[in-house]
């Protein structure tokens, strides 16, 4: 299997001249293509930070993240948002679209910040709501819709880019049950039909049940690692 | 999406429109109101008090000696007849002399001309307010000016003394009768100037039928400079100058008023940046995690400075066709009807050589420079608060 996410040491460390705080203590992670990976853990134990690492969006202060054998810790900043828009996809927690866009406009964003011809974009775009089963709703504000449609269209904002892997924190925090369901039902299928990579931060069980890889972080370190194999039992992945 | 994020909060959006709007009308307004005030001084230069051109023997301005005549005035009159640009010019005699009364005296410069040549060039006729002016076949009547007839109390018909050096110095009196009473824009020229007729004039100065200036009116104001160098060209010992080497403020007016409009502009524009800049450091504030999600989405820095420009110059340019539009309706209505500006002060507008009416004028040929200048204001508006969204770091804005 192909390695997309490899991290060595990462740390991040805030107040660091007075009482240091760690959020992300000496993480090792390290992700196949394909996986479905949900990062779990209470609240402050670094899950979002350690995404936000992942992604590009922080600066570690040690340890290196090569993404692709990239290592993104070493990019400056401009090249980092070009790296992040041609090979990461995000989800937030709040949605995020852009409220004065269409639901297809806001995936359309992406790909023209990418370059990408209005025929390519025409192209990719329906075969993504179909995907999401909103096919009906290309035309609709954000504020026209339900918080789970607007995930579902943050997710194929996240694809329309083609990343090479999607992260998502929290994807679910703001749904109801169904809509949380559906969302991972998307997600799911994408992963399997795809082979697309997520990750994932939650501490929601629905999510963590459907995840084939649960990675826990507790004061931001992972102290547990473990995989779900098909007889849907949760095994230590062995370090 | 830059034109759709100025109607996110539509209220503020029209609030800051309406400003550029009424900004921009204001600046035009200032504009058409010097632009007006402006032509009608120079009209009233030309048509009312120098004329176009005028010409003297080179000695006689130095003192206003009437002894400097101008010998070769018949050559030089023959020559205007013959010239097509010119329309019309009178010959006039000029001593400075004193106008006294029973009640007091004043300095004045007495104008000895003849009527229906100075009728036709400084529309002397026109302003006369009180009697009929010279009566064909009368001797010793005079015109003079409102002011003056006020200062000296002289009414319709009272008598005068003027008094004066003739050509070879001589002291010469003579009394004279006030047949008219005229007003124009100018009162410290209504108070200075009265007028004669030639023929009295040269006789007391004895100068013949000589003259000391000939004031030339031109069809058309563009043939100013040829009509001169020829002019010039023709008659060397003589001097010709324009209305703008004899009205050397008016000139400098001409020059500048256009560097002080657009100072004005400038300022009235830069007094609403600080709108501009307001209401978009608003929409940034308001959007701080949008714009957090754009640039972790890989927005790059010059795209979302580009957006905030374009935000900002839309919402600019959103006013200017509204400030232009009603600009244009105001100033064209005033521009047919005039604008009286005699609340302000008749007597002061004509103290200072203005007429109390003001025609404004559409300003059309800086159009380009006042749209410049809104587009400069919206641009120099634009980049704190661009500064501000780029400053924005992702994970930060994310969480707020």
């Amino acid at each position: 299997m192909d390695t997309v996410i490899d991290a060595h040491n990462i740390s991040k460390i805030y107040n660091p001249g007075t009482i240091p705080v760690y959020a992300v203590n000496n993480v090792h992670l390290h992700l196949q293509k394909g996986e479905f990976t949900a990062l779990v853990g209470p609240s402050g134990s670094g899950k979002t930070t350690l995404l936000n690492l992942i992604g590009g969006l922080d600066k570690t202060d040690t340890g290196n993240i090569f993404i692709n054998g990239i290592d993104i810790t070493k990019l400056s900043a401009g090249k980092l948002i070009d790296f992040r828009l041609h090979n990461i996809g995000f989800v937030f927690q709040s949605f995020n679209l852009i409220p004065v866009l269409t639901a297809k406009e806001n995936v359309e964003f992406i790909m023209q910040l990418q370059g990408i011809k209005k025929s390519e974009r025409e192209k990719r775009i329906y075969p993504l709501f179909k995907q999401i089963g909103l096919e009906d709703k290309m035309n609709s504000r954000p504020s026209q819709l339900s918080g789970g449609q607007q995930q579902r269209i943050a997710v194929a904002r996240a694809l329309a880019s083609k990343p090479q892997f999607v992260l998502a924190d929290e994807p679910t925090a703001n749904l109801d049950s169904k809509s949380a369901s559906n969302l991972l039902d998307i997600m799911a299928l994408l992963n399997r039909e795809e082979n697309m990579t997520f990750i994932f931060s939650t501490h929601d069980q629905r999510v963590i049940e459907r995840a084939r890889r649960v990675i826990t972080l507790v004061d931001g370190k992972a102290v547990s690692d473990t995989a779900v194999v098909d007889t849907g039992v949760l095994h230590e992945i062995e370090k | 999406m830059a034109w759709r994020n100025i109607w996110r909060n539509k209220m503020r959006s029209i609030v800051i429109i309406l400003s550029v709007a009424i900004g921009l009308f204001a600046g035009i307004a200032v504009l058409a109101l010097y632009n007006g005030m402006l032509k009608g001084r120079v009209r009233t230069v030309i048509d009312a008090e120098v004329a176009h051109i005028q010409i003297h023997d080179t000695s006689f301005k130095k003192d206003y000696d009437p002894a400097y005549v101008i010998l070769k005035g018949d050559v030089i009159m023959k020559a205007l007849r013959s010239m097509p640009q010119v329309k019309a010019f009178s010959a006039r005699s000029i001593t400075q002399g004193m106008l006294v009364t029973t009640t007091g005296s004043a300095g004045v410069q007495i104008n000895g001309v003849q009527p229906l040549e100075e009728y036709e060039v400084s529309g002397l006729k026109k302003k006369i307010i009180e009697g009929d002016g010279f009566t064909p076949g009368k001797k010793n009547e005079i015109l003079i000016g409102r002011k003056l007839a006020d200062k000296m109390k002289l009414k319709i018909g009272s008598k005068l003394v003027l008094t004066f050096t003739d050509s070879t110095a001589d002291i010469v009196s003579a009394a004279f009768r006030v047949a008219g009473i005229y007003r124009s824009n100018n009162a410290p020229l209504d108070e200075r100037n009265v007028y004669v007729e030639k023929e009295t004039l040269n006789e007391l100065l004895s100068i013949r039928n000589q003259v000391h200036e000939i004031a030339v009116l031109l069809y058309r104001d563009e043939d100013l400079n040829a009509v001169q160098q020829q002019l010039q060209k023709e008659f060397p010992s003589y001097q010709v100058e324009t209305w703008r080497q004899i009205s050397p403020e008016t000139d400098l007016m001409v020059n500048t008023v256009d560097v002080y409009s657009y100072i004005i502009m400038i300022i009235i524009m830069f007094a609403l940046a600080f709108g501009i800049i307001n209401t978009m450091l608003m929409a940034i504030l308001e959007r701080t995690r949008e714009i957090g999600m754009m640039t972790a989405l890989g927005m790059k820095r010059y795209r979302l400075f580009f957006l905030v420009l374009l935000e900002t110059i839309f919402l600019t340019l959103c006013g200017t066709p509204i400030g232009l539009a009603t600009s244009w309706l105001a100033i064209n209505y005033f521009n047919k009807n005039g604008l009286d500006l005699s609340g302000m002060g008749k007597e002061l507008m004509s103290s200072f050589g203005y007429s109390p009416i003001i025609y404004p004028e559409f300003p059309s040929d800086k159009i380009i420079i006042v749209l410049l200048i809104v587009i400069i204001t919206a641009v120099v508006s634009c980049l704190f608060p661009a500064l501000k969204a780029l400053r924005l770091q992702p994970v930060e804005a994310l969480r707020r």
